[in-house]
């Protein structure tokens, strides 16, 4: 079937299998290996992208059903190599990544709840906690991460964008 | 800054042990790192694995046609298209008893076929590979393939396996048995545990875990038809060994034929290490077809393939006087190998295990005995912590239940058998010599930051909000450093265990460290480049790190047993001071003054005095690279290279205090507190060794609360996927209170000791302990792992015992 989505800010024309996966889109059709693939059964959360602002597993999602949506996937955040955002930049500081496999998704469904929170009261630890609930990670047992939203969340809170570039829109 | 002169100048510039930021992560955080399911090369073939649905039955007849003539279906392969292929080698025996299966022609032990021929021996056995255009049809065509079976009876259990009467797996292997393995003294153990005042035993299932690192694996074989060259890209803890191994022992090519490169990589956690068919597979039929091939495992793919972990059933016994001293320790363990030896699983199931079961204290007598067995089961191999976790859970819960049995507190009765530190080298008398420690001041420290003292106070609030508080204590010695390669060869292991650097100075003064080991989430850009900047007093900017690709990183063994940091961080260190002491060398000549006269500072040379007489290190690694006036006996250029191969292992040891609250009502076991004390000797970078430190602990809590790899009486792997078998997740987990001690081991000239998997060690025990002394008055005196709510609630209601 026919199909177009907006992909970190591109319209994007394909044609695609009515059971194809988003993440399938996105890794193999469009080249955006930032999205990784770590189960078949929606628990890991490697896969996380942001359709029209809200953090989704895209591989719990059809292309189709995602036809006409936003996404912005892990390359939509920054640039190549460009200036990392408030909440990575946190993640850097707290050093909330061992390998890396589960990191993309992570920032991606973190960056929903640091949004959420410019402005507003920080969330608590265990808010933090269960907001990760979706994105596992063997490595770090998360506490580098949850260090790391607290960090960006006081920033947020503060008024300094922390989950998106200046300027730029999920 | 310290200056010195001369081949004494070992001191560096002090940004070693610094928590530096780490430099792998803005691109990990940026998502750009490249792994394996990321490679994508031009003219990719993809490959499916058809695995066994059954655990154990003879094959009849594998029937390929209907699948090959799928649209997009390249190649359709079975073990009868690689009957010139040698099987994988075990290459860890342990000693004892052996008998393996099938036999390799070089007369190593094979640890199974690529393909399976004859019969299947676990679910996921692989039997037929396709090779598609695109994944999807290689995996419709999977479904294509007709097998027939005629099942065979059954066996998941090591002591079942054992047992007359039970399934056979392998025809070589009369018994299912593997190896009797034995370490210490059973004469003398026996004979004190027959005159102790008084003896506890236990019988304990150390369950099987699977270490599920978020990245499955994956591989990628891209063969040159022009030069008669295969390169590998593979998730790979050790790429010279999978080189060495797959060129050498399975493929039977040159070695020089054969490049294998570790893109970045997803967590290991011991799976990674070993050898698979899957990468031999994709080498083949790249070949085959002309075309790179790929394979990307599932996560129920990896689950039914990859090592698993841990699966020891013991009965364990300790004796001791009445007021608290330990007399002796013995554990007879049967060890669940799976249906097939993998590349070191027999040595993590006996020696590492076997030889650690005396933990932090000293006693007299002491003695283990494994019997390894083969069952219908996926391979085990090893799991961060992998030997070690599985000595102190037995040791630590002994010395609870004998603390129990006289009375005594249990922090008294560990404070009271701890080896005292005038005891280093201390030989444990199963085979491991302890390199140093402080055990009393490590032990003190994390009773005293835990708040041990308040435990009653805390208790009795506890009950009145419906919650039973226990706390439980697990001390451990966690061998690390492999390894002495003469040492290994004696435990039986087929290979050296040294590690290597090179370090190599750009006429510009830039400086590349290239080492053999590989990364799989460690962050050795950052330390080891804080390693050869402390050395050379220089910026650690200056420094770059790689690794991971045979064909440019020196010889090397890889990343497993917590290593990198004692093994290949001091051969960077050791390059460094070769490149220092020839700087001075030539530094005499530069500046026109004796060698004793030149101080190295700061990266550059100056005459001792006088300032002013000096050349940066810029300067030095330009004239160096022009080589103009140097005398015959010193070569231009700055290029070192260090195999380091350590006198003996390194101890890493610390103390775990787990503080749990039950829920009456339901059984459910949260961790509210949880302290841990580690002693990885000189430290390189704490920031790093912070983030490993928690991580490991809350693997071992997945393995004392949720993980297990439940196989059903069919030999079917229930837990299969992660909707089945549970990990941690943030919200299980609280923050920690952490601390350190410090004692350097004198075994590698950085003091360093094993760091990255220390602590998976004792949380399993810490927390047992912990729930059990909640529950102790209940007349609870132990429950197996994992302690799901509905066990620890059968227990709470008396149903359980």
């Amino acid at each position: 079937m026919d199909l177009s989505l907006n992909v970190n800010g591109r319209p994007e024309q394909f044609s695609a299998p009515p059971n194809e996966l988003l993440v399938e889109r996105l890794r193999d059709g469009l080249g955006l290996t930032g999205t990784k693939v770590g189960c078949d059964t929606g628990q890991c959360g490697t896969c996380v992208v942001r359709i029209d602002g809200r953090s989704v597993k895209s591989c719990l999602v059809l292309t189709a059903s995602a036809a006409g949506s936003r996404v912005t996937t892990i390359e939509g955040v920054t640039t190549l190599g460009g200036e990392l955002t408030g909440l990575q930049e946190a993640l850097r500081e707290e050093h909330g990544t061992q390998c890396g496999f589960c990191t993309p998704g992570m920032v991606m469904a973190l960056g929903e709840l640091v949004d959420n929170t410019a402005g507003r009261e920080a969330p608590t630890e265990p808010e933090i906690r269960e907001w990760l609930t979706g994105n596992l990670c063997r490595c770090t047992g998360y506490h580098s991460v949850v260090r790391g939203v607290q960090r960006a969340c006081s920033a947020a809170r503060a008024g300094e964008s922390a989950a998106t570039a200046p300027g730029q829109e999920v | 800054m310290t200056a010195v002169t001369g081949e004494s100048a070992l001191q560096g510039n002090g940004v070693l042990g610094q928590p530096l930021d780490i430099r792998e992560d803005p691109q990990l955080l940026r998502g750009e790192a490249t792994y394996v399911a990321d490679i994508d090369l031009p003219g990719t073939a993809h490959m499916a694995i058809l695995g066994s649905p059954v655990a154990h039955a003879r094959i009849l007849s594998i029937d390929t046609k209907a699948a090959q003539e799928l649209p997009g279906v390249l190649k359709v392969a079975t073990a009868a298209d690689f009957t010139d292929v040698m099987p994988l080698p075990c290459i860890w025996i342990p000693g004892g008893v052996e008998s393996h299966f099938p036999p390799h022609p070089y007369g190593l032990p094979g640890a199974r076929p690529v393909l399976t021929g004859d019969s299947v021996r676990h679910v996921g056995d692989p039997i037929a590979v396709v090779v598609a255009e695109t994944p999807r049809q290689a995996a419709a065509a999977l479904a294509a393939i007709t097998v027939e079976y005629e099942p065979l009876p059954v066996v998941t259990r090591a002591d079942e396996a054992l047992a007359e009467g039970a399934p056979q797996l392998h025809e070589a292997v009369p018994g299912n048995l593997n190896a009797y393995w034995t370490c210490g003294d059973k004469d003398r153990t026996d004979a004190a545990i027959a005159e102790a005042e008084v003896t506890v035993e236990l019988d304990l299932v150390n369950q099987r875990t699977i270490n599920s690192p978020i990245e499955p694996r994956g591989a990628v074989g891209d063969y040159n038809a022009a030069t008669d060259e295969y390169t590998l890209y593979a998730s790979t803890q050790g790429p010279h060994n999978h080189r060495f191994l797959l060129a050498a022992l399975v493929l039977g090519i040159p070695f020089n034929k054969l490049r294998v490169i570790a893109p970045t990589v997803g967590g290991s956690f011991g799976t990674k290490g070993y050898l698979y068919p899957d990468m031999a597979l994709v080498l083949l039929l790249s070949k085959a077809l002309g075309r790179p091939v790929k394979w990307v495992d599932t996560r129920t793919g990896l689950m039914n393939s990859t090592v698993q972990g841990r699966d020891h059933r013991q009965h364990v016994t300790l004796a001791g006087t009445r007021d608290g001293r330990i007399t002796a320790v013995r554990a007879t363990s049967y060890a669940n190998l799976g249906a097939y030896p993998s590349t070191i699983g027999p040595g993590v199931a006996t020696a590492l295990m076997g030889r650690s079961i005396s933990g932090m204290y000293d006693i007299p007598a002491a003695f283990c005995e494994v019997y390894a067995a083969f069952t219908n089961t996926v391979s085990l191999g090893a799991q961060r912590g992998s030997g070690r976790a599985e000595a102190a859970f037995l040791m630590e819960r002994l010395v609870d239940r004998y603390a129990f049995e006289i009375g005594m507190d249990p922090a008294a009765v560990r404070r009271k058998n701890l080896v005292p530190k005038e005891k280093f080298p201390y030989d444990n008398g199963l085979g491991w010599t302890y390199d140093s420690g402080d055990y009393r001041l490590n032990f003190d420290r994390a009773i005293e930051l835990s708040g041990y003292a308040d435990m009653p106070a805390r208790k009795t609030e506890a009950r009145t909000r419906g919650k039973r508080l226990g706390v439980g204590i697990a001390s451990y010695v966690a061998i690390c450093g492999v390894g002495p390669s003469t040492r290994m060869s004696k435990e039986g292991m087929l290979g050296g265990t040294w590690e290597s650097a090179n370090i190599r100075v750009h006429p510009t003064g830039e400086v590349t460290v290239t080492v053999g080991s590989a990364s799989t989430g460690q962050s050795h850009a950052t330390v080891f480049a804080q390693v050869a900047a402390d050395e050379l007093g220089i910026d650690p900017a200056q420094v770059q790190v790689l690794e991971g690709d045979t064909q440019k990183a020196p010889y090397g063994q890889g990343t497993y047993g917590s290593r990198s940091y004692s093994m290949a961080a001091p051969a960077v260190a050791l390059t460094a001071r070769k490149l220092k002491a020839k700087l001075v060398k030539a530094g005499a000549v530069f500046l026109g003054v004796p060698e004793d006269k030149v101080v190295y500072e700061g990266g550059g040379v100056h005459e001792e005095g006088n300032e002013e007489n000096a050349k940066t290190f810029a300067e030095l690694a330009m004239a160096m690279w022009y080589g103009w006036g140097l005398p015959p006996e010193i070569e231009p250029a700055l290029d070192e290279t260090t195999h380091f191969d350590p006198p003996d292992f390194n101890y890493p040891f610390g103390t775990h205090v787990a503080v749990v609250e039950i829920d009456e009502l339901t059984g459910e076991t949260e961790v509210v507190a949880y302290t841990a004390v580690d002693d990885a000797g000189n430290i390189g970078n704490p920031k790093i060794v912070r983030g490993q430190i928690e991580g490991s602990i809350v693997h071992g809590l997945g393995q004392a609360l949720m993980e297990a790899a439940e196989y059903d009486e069919d030999g079917l792997l229930i837990s299969s996927d992660l909707n089945h078998y549970a990990l941690p997740r943030a919200a299980d987990v609280p923050f920690f209170t952490l601390d350190k001690t410090t004692t350097p081991s004198p075994h590698n000239p950085l003091g360093a000791k094993g760091a990255g998997e220390i602590a998976t060690v004792p949380p399993a025990a810490a927390v047992v302990n912990a729930v059990v002394d909640a529950l102790g008055d209940l007349g609870v005196r132990h429950i197996d792992m994992p302690l799901t709510p509905e066990k620890v609630w059968r227990h709470l209601r008396g149903e359980a015992q």
